[in-house]
């Protein structure tokens, strides 16, 4: 293989850009089986592969680095905006092929993510991605996962030369709304993110049509393209935050929409203090509720409304559901079809194709459901088997609600015990809600 | 009743498997294990499976034909998965999948038998298969090679149940250009695969550790690369160890390089 000069330039480097992206959430591997080529090296397989675990509990996936981080624009909430007093670095293209080459080779990553900061003009960054991912792709006929972000602002033709060499594109949203846009990301705007958002969109699909015609016909982002939101930042409550992802599946055909807690990083002061770290719950809050649009038909006008515009914190978003609309059950297991037993808490979409599987033969017992996957402590007082209840439990909703909120996995372990302090602020609140019930 | 005690390996269970039908005792007359009895039991009868590849051989084709490649997958999963402390699981791994298997063929349509989550022997076997795919699955990621002096890629794990045929199959299509060793130490088994080739699994024995030693030049380099990334890329202020742990067990954390300590030098 290369060999290449191990100076400390290239540690400084790897320490500084990798620095520099790690605010970026999407590690995501998935989306796209391919097959080796049987030449250079790499495939692909479709729900992604996590390679390790960092000190924070993210998957590490891919080789997430920066390009550059000297950059011409002035992001408030960003680590590398202009204004900012931080060291600065670039590689070259063929610094990026070859650690991604021998970590690669190494099993150490899945493949490469690739951004950048803005150096020089949007046009002249993506072109020196292009020109790396080029070289990965031809010269060493590297055949792994690819995620790139498209540069805002940058040369449509230009983007769609590079959707061509990368599995998965991504433009991050940055904030919900045009406004808290405006006032954060001022070189920003939402056109020049939707712009290319669109044009992604719309070249899927005509590939899609392509592949029909001839199936050897390059692919174009064949994993989708993702989006991400900074969460905390701004004002912005969840109803907002959880329409405009909705929004962006439906009409962007978006894979998947990431929730980054903000992290204030360069103590800017048009920017929240967050004494209490960054909000951990609220986040993972919204990736409950994002799990329950993409893969349990939720809308996000049953989970929150103008009145109710923010998550339940102690419950989450399926169970807050289920006991406000408890006329719904309970469901009786060995007759309800899919669409309803997806929205019993405790059952997941895969224990759910298991019991519409497994009651041909004959009709389940709690037992049973258990050994399925089922997580009766919560199930347990929405659903009946063969007409019984498990326990005798009341239809409630405070009764069951004093029940669910005793069940510690409510509020995750590792938010629970990850030294997070948040939930001091609501401790008052706690404990009233806890009197109104009993 | 009749115990038939056969080889704790998928040939093994499906020369059990052969055998059994042939005997004509009558399904619910025979139990399977793997386990070698620690105390005879007066009314029963055992019976020792001598592993034939030809009798294994029909099992499987006749799997194959009547369950479709899918839920075969599935039986052989299970099969290769690492049978528990034989007192404390309520069904043999080599007896769910004896009931599985004549479930399925008393079904009109075989490959359907995985559905039958409500029957115990079907949801053994599923247990297993799951076990197997999810730590061949974990290893996809966990698994690291590391370069040695003469440029092979060597790489070591302990894995539970016995994903070598799994790796060997991802990893030979990933890098068809390197010759590389996945050493299962545990069983002693490898994974080689030449360059260009196809990969076979062989029967190792106790390894050449001087051999081990000997890295290439780079490797070091690129394994303290590795770590100054591993490092970076966690921000401090979501610190949480234990999430850490709970997704990457620490049974895995031995094997892989930016959880153990760098030799000197």
């Amino acid at each position: 293989m290369n060999t290449i000069q191990m100076d400390m330039d290239l540690f400084e480097k790897l320490t500084i850009l990798s620095d520099a992206a790690k605010y970026d959430v999407a590690c995501t591997s998935s989306g796209v089986d391919r097959k080796g080529n049987g030449r250079g090296m790499g495939n692909s397989v479709a729900p992604g592969v996590c390679h390790t675990f960092s000190a924070d509990g993210r998957c590490i996936s891919l080789l997430k680095i920066l390009f550059t981080n000297e950059c011409i624009f002035n992001c408030a909430y960003c680590l590398n905006s202009r204004d900012s007093d931080v060291r600065r670095a670039s590689f070259t293209p063929e610094e990026i092929c070859t650690i991604t080459l021998e970590f690669y080779r190494r099993n150490y990553i899945e493949g490469l993510f690739l951004s950048s900061g803005i150096l020089g003009s949007p046009n002249y960054t993506m072109d020196l991605i292009y020109q790396t991912l080029l070289k990965l792709r031809t010269v060493h006929h590297f055949n792994g996962y690819i995620h790139v972000k498209a540069i805002p602002g940058a040369d449509p033709a230009l983007v769609e030369r590079t959707g061509f060499l990368a599995d998965r594109m991504s433009i991050n949203l940055e904030l919900p709304t045009a406004d808290s846009l405006q006032k954060l990301a001022p070189c920003k705007s939402r056109s020049t993110i939707l712009k290319p958002m669109r044009q992604i969109q719309n070249r899927i699909s005509d590939n899609k049509q392509e592949l029909t015609v001839y199936r050897k016909a390059p692919r174009f982002v064949p994993a989708g393209q993702s989006t991400q939101m900074i969460i905390g930042a701004t004002p912005e409550n969840d109803f907002q935050v959880m329409s405009v992802a909705e929004g962006l599946y439906q009409k962007f055909g978006l894979k998947r929409v990431f929730y980054s807690a903000f992290v204030n990083v360069n103590g800017n002061s048009m920017l929240p203090a967050l004494p209490g770290g960054p909000p951990l719950l609220r986040e993972h809050r919204l990736y409950q509720a994002d799990w329950l649009l993409r893969y349990y038909h939720f809308k996000v006008a049953e989970l929150l409304s103008e009145d109710r515009p923010d998550f339940n914190i102690f419950l989450d978003p399926k169970c807050d559901w289920a006991l406000r609309h408890l006329d719904y059950f309970p469901v009786e297991i060995n007759r309800a079809t899919y669409q309803t037993l997806l929205r019993v808490p405790g059952i997941g979409y895969k224990s759910a194709e298991r019991i519409v599987k497994a009651r041909r033969k004959n009709s389940l017992t709690f037992d049973d459901l258990k050994k399925i996957g089922v997580v009766l402590k919560r199930a347990l007082y929405f659903i009946t088997c063969s007409g019984k209840m498990m326990y005798r439990t009341k239809l409630d909703e405070d009764y069951i609600c004093k029940n669910l909120m005793q069940d510690k996995t409510q509020i995750p372990r590792d938010i629970r015990e990850g030294g997070y302090q948040q939930i001091s602020f609501f401790d008052k609140e706690l404990q009233t809600d806890f009197q109104l019930l009993t | 009743m009749y115990i038939f005690v056969c080889e704790d390996s998928i040939d093994g269970i499906f020369t059990g498997i052969y055998d059994a039908w042939a005997s004509r005792y009558g399904h619910v007359n025979i139990v399977l294990t793997t386990h070698t009895p620690d105390n005879y039991s007066l009314f029963e009868e055992y019976i020792t499976v001598q592993t034939d590849y030809e009798k294994s051989a029909k099992v499987a084709h006749t799997l194959q034909e009547r369950m479709g490649e899918e839920t075969y997958q599935e039986i052989c999963q299970a099969a290769l998965a690492l049978e528990a402390d034989s007192h404390r699981q309520p069904i043999d791994k080599a007896e769910a999948i004896y009931k599985t298997v004549v479930l399925a063929l008393s079904l009109t349509d075989a490959g359907r038998v995985m559905n039958y989550l409500g029957e115990p022997c079907v949801n053994r076997t599923f247990q297993l298969s799951r076990s197997t795919f999810n730590e061949a699955h974990h290893l996809l990621g966990f698994l690291r090679f590391q370069e040695l002096e003469n440029g092979i890629l060597f790489a070591q794990i302990h894995p539970k149940n016995d994903v070598l045929p799994f790796l060997g199959e991802h990893f030979s299509d990933r890098l068809p250009e390197e010759n590389f060793m996945i050493y299962d130490a545990t069983r002693n088994l490898a994974v080689l695969h030449p360059k260009g080739k196809g990969f076979f699994i062989t029967d190792t024995g106790e390894l050449n550790q001087e051999m081990l030693q000997r890295l290439s030049p780079q490797e070091l380099a690129y394994r303290r690369l590795w770590r100054t990334f591993f490092e970076s890329i966690a921000i401090e202020s979501r610190k949480n160890p234990k999430l850490q742990n709970q997704n990457l067990p620490k049974r895995f954390q031995r094997d892989i390089v930016e959880f153990t300590e760098l030799p000197n030098n």
